[in-house]
């Protein structure tokens, strides 16, 4: 690892041992529900399958070794650092931060969403860091979300799009990272338009996401009038069709945990915070549903939710950003953003959850690169790494349409092997 | 007209129950909350850990058992078709009045058999001057000390069906109907299965007409397009869309995952105290709720017979796991109905619109009450009750036999 100039300072997670204690007297004690009689393919008709959860709460109680996780994700990189952000006081942010041994790699911020967190990277860090003449590397900052996992949460209302864009912008300037690229899905896609808007051209040269969704503006598409013929053709369009299929489907059933955490989030917040068959029930419906296929370990689901049990802030802080975003539930995540005109990436995963027709993609912004997977769901990074890893080299690399996008990080050695 | 086969019923909560609560919610861990959330954010924290203070150290379930058991309780099995049998859990105030008319209540969610409560006095009275009734108010499969059904499908029909086999299981022959909430929704099916033949009539608190179609209700169609709505019925849109807007997350998860917030409701004392209180505040109006009434409200939901998880499977059956509306299936007809308007009701359409409701013989409005109007405003209910059941109302007399004086 190369001699870093900025000062950093290093984050182990430790659990107290009177947290494990909490958490397993309160495992001992759950108490579970009954379940309606259920053929096989009905097992998820009502919500999470009784029997998956008992045997996850079986495993958590006594199976799953927290102090075993621990250790293997302390072996990371991390870091906390405070960044101040303007009316709200001082934030402090836990990251991941890893180095490519490639001097000029190209910075990149990686951004997670709900239900995920920083843990989302672990699998591209290699990838993303390995030194080759055949693809670029990338510095790869991957943070906590004010209000997820060890980073402190904001405690006014009010902290929204704006300012999660700039504890982004913050931390990769604080790091020596002026100009810099952006990776995101999920809620890393929305506020990856904030932030693209805010920051870029000036400090993020170019963005890419997994998950490509935008409320079309009128004026967007009047101002991009070559877009119009194939906007208006979607209905004929098979793509498009299965596209609006798949949103409708999830708009009009599963999308209630949205309606709770954009209005209620307090109240849903007690729920999530004292009991953890209901955070694990809760957290554990979407990483099947919004996955493609994905073979869930126990363990790993166990470690998944445990992020959100022990995150300094509590399950509750986490929700919070659905209801600052769509102010109460009045108002559309996309307000006040405008077409992105630094080089945009897009990734299209079959499993994604909501998903526009192609032809309006170009709504979102400047693409100039476009990919279509034929496996993995929302939680791409997590799912199929390689094939995201592969996207990200391909739209950074030489002969890529973003390659030397951020000036003197190409992404490759200067020495010749 | 004697039940003489009615197996009286007292609630006894084993004190293992008790002390697994007690260790339940000694073990409560609270998130932190916003500066100045005050009920932006939903319930507010300061209020929800002094219910839970109070639950531990203040709160007395074996006081609210001993005055709940001095209701007339008792259980029935019912066979519901497709089914099997399910055990009933119900009120039975007879009246003394030999003629009173049998009046069925039903609650809703999150509601009980509680909120009978103070009603059963009104109601029961005899007197020269209003009408008297034998109240029968059940608990719904699922809530209370009522059996849950097993299997899925179990639908309006199948709740209207327990409600009316428990009538008639009382020698109850001919009655008439009472709900909001899902009180009211069941009454449509009610009425749609059993109307005239054994439901006479029916009234309800929460009407939830929908807006008014061409062909059904060509007048008042063309009304929407060429008068204008008033002041008032501006307003109830607006509290409607504010409702819809912010209120009904709730809703939406019990609808189509019943099963996942089940989970949080049957393990997490506070997390099913949150999520019942905040309706009880947000859905009432100014209702001087007591920390013991919250508390006692809630406990019959953690100590029910079969969980708060089977309470919320309502929506999904009833709303198709929300594909349809709540009373898909069920038609206009000529059974009279009554109406009183609540200014805190959380649903709050134009009145004229009750007419689509079914045949409207009375309305009654109130400047003061909300959702649970049973237990804000019991004299409200009685009265208008009695004013549409007695002598000169316009639904008096509609049980034969059965005047209630």
């Amino acid at each position: 690892m190369s001699d870093f100039p900025v000062k950093e300072y290093p984050f182990t997670i430790h659990v107290p041992d009177a947290d494990l204690d909490l958490l397993q007297r309160k495992l001992d004690s759950t108490r579970l529900p009954d379940e309606l009689e259920l053929d096989g393919s009905q097992q998820w008709t009502y919500g999470t399958p009784l029997s998956s959860i008992k045997r996850l709460v079986a495993r958590w109680r006594e199976g799953y070794d927290w102090r075993k996780s621990e250790a293997e994700i302390n072996k990371l990189p991390m870091y906390t650092r405070d960044i101040s952000v303007d009316n709200f006081g001082t934030l402090n942010i836990h990251y991941v931060h890893q180095r490519s041994n490639v001097l000029d790699a190209i910075p990149l911020l990686f951004v997670h969403g709900w239900p995920g967190h920083f843990l989302e990277v672990r699998k591209l860090l290699p990838l993303l860091t390995e030194e080759s003449a055949d693809h670029p590397s990338f510095h790869v900052v991957a943070v906590s979300l004010p209000g997820y996992a060890f980073s402190e949460a904001p405690t006014k209302p009010g902290f929204g799009a704006p300012q999660f864009a700039e504890v982004f912008n913050k931390l990769m300037i604080s790091l020596g990272y002026e100009e810099y690229v952006y990776q995101g899905g999920d809620w890393a896609h929305v506020l990856g338009i904030r932030a693209a808007n805010m920051y870029g051209g000036r400090h993020i040269k170019a963005w890419h996401t997994n998950c490509p969704i935008t409320k079309p503006k009128l004026s967007t598409i009047l101002a991009h009038p070559s877009l119009i013929p194939r906007i208006l053709a979607s209905p004929f369009v098979k793509d498009a069709r299965e596209a609006y299929a798949t949103s409708k489907r999830y708009l009009s059933l599963e999308c209630a945990y949205m309606k709770e955490q954009e209005t209620r989030p307090q109240t849903l917040g007690y729920s999530l915070a004292d009991s953890p068959v209901g955070l694990l029930a809760w957290i554990y419906e979407k990483l099947v549903a919004w996955s493609d296929d994905y073979p869930w370990t126990d363990d790993e689901v166990l470690e998944w939710v445990s992020i959100y049990w022990f995150s300094r802030a509590g399950p509750a802080a986490s929700l919070r950003i659905y209801y600052e975003m769509s102010h109460g539930g009045t108002g559309d995540f996309f307000h006040g953003t405008q077409w992105i005109p630094i080089p945009t990436g897009v990734s299209y995963f079959p499993g994604e959850i909501v998903r526009l027709p192609k032809s309006w993609t170009r709504l979102l912004g400047n693409v100039v690169y476009q990919v279509e997977h034929d496996q993995g769901g929302h939680f791409a990074a997590h799912e199929v790494p390689e094939r995201l890893a592969c996207d990200l080299r391909k739209m950074f690399g030489r002969g890529g349409p973003a390659f030397g996008v951020v000036p003197g990080r190409s992404g490759y050695s200067l020495k010749k092997n | 007209m004697a039940s003489s086969d009615e197996r009286p019923y007292s609630i006894s909560i084993p004190d293992s129950e008790l002390d697994f609560l007690k260790k339940k919610l000694e073990l409560t861990r609270f998130p932190d909350e916003l500066e100045g959330a005050a009920w932006n954010y939903g319930a507010p924290l300061s209020d929800i850990k002094r219910l839970v203070g109070h639950w531990q150290d203040g709160y007395d379930w074996r006081k609210s058992e001993a005055a709940l058991n001095t209701l007339p309780m008792f259980t029935r099995d019912i066979e519901v078709e497709g089914f099997g049998t399910l055990n009933i859990h119900y009120v039975h105030q007879k009246s003394d009045v030999a003629g009173a008319i049998p009046l069925l209540f039903a609650h809703g969610w999150p509601g009980s058999f509680l909120e009978v409560r103070k009603l059963l006095p009104l109601l029961s009275a005899g007197g020269p001057d209003h009408p008297s009734f034998h109240v029968v108010a059940p608990s719904l499969p699922g809530f209370g000390f009522s059996e849950a059904p097993s299997k899925p499908g179990f639908k309006g029909p199948q709740y209207a069906e327990v409600l009316n086999k428990l009538m008639l299981a009382l020698g109850y022959e001919e009655y008439v109907y009472q709900g909001g909430d899902w009180g009211y929704a069941l009454g449509k099916y009610v009425v749609t299965n059993y109307g005239h033949r054994h439901v006479k009539a029916w009234h309800t608190n929460m009407p939830l007409p929908g807006a008014p179609s061409l062909f059904k209700n060509p007048l008042l169609y063309l009304g929407m397009f060429f008068l204008s709505y008033d002041e008032t019925s501006m307003k109830r849109l607006a509290n409607m869309k504010r409702h819809r807007t912010k209120g009904t997350g709730y809703f939406n998860e019990q609808a189509t995952k019943p099963q996942t917030i089940g989970y949080s409701l049957a393990d997490s004392p506070v997390g099913l105290l949150s999520w019942i209180y905040e309706k009880l505040v947000s859905w009432t109006d100014e209702y001087p709720w007591t920390d013991d009434e919250v508390i006692e409200w809630i406990s019959v939901y953690w100590l029910s017979r079969a969980g708060p998880a089977a309470s919320t499977r309502i929506y999904h059956e009833l709303t198709g796991g929300m594909t349809h509306d709540t009373d898909q299936g069920t038609v206009w007809t000529s059974v009279p109905l009554g109406v009183s308007y609540f200014p805190k009701e959380i649903f709050q359409l134009p009145k004229s619109w009750s007419h689509t409701l079914g045949n409207l013989v009375f309305e009654s409005d109130h400047d003061k009450g909300g959702h649970f109007a049973a237990f804000e405003q019991p004299e409200a209910i009685a009265g208008d009750l009695r004013k549409m059941f007695g002598k000169g109302g316009p639904a008096h007399g509609v049980v034969p036999g059965k005047g209630g004086y």
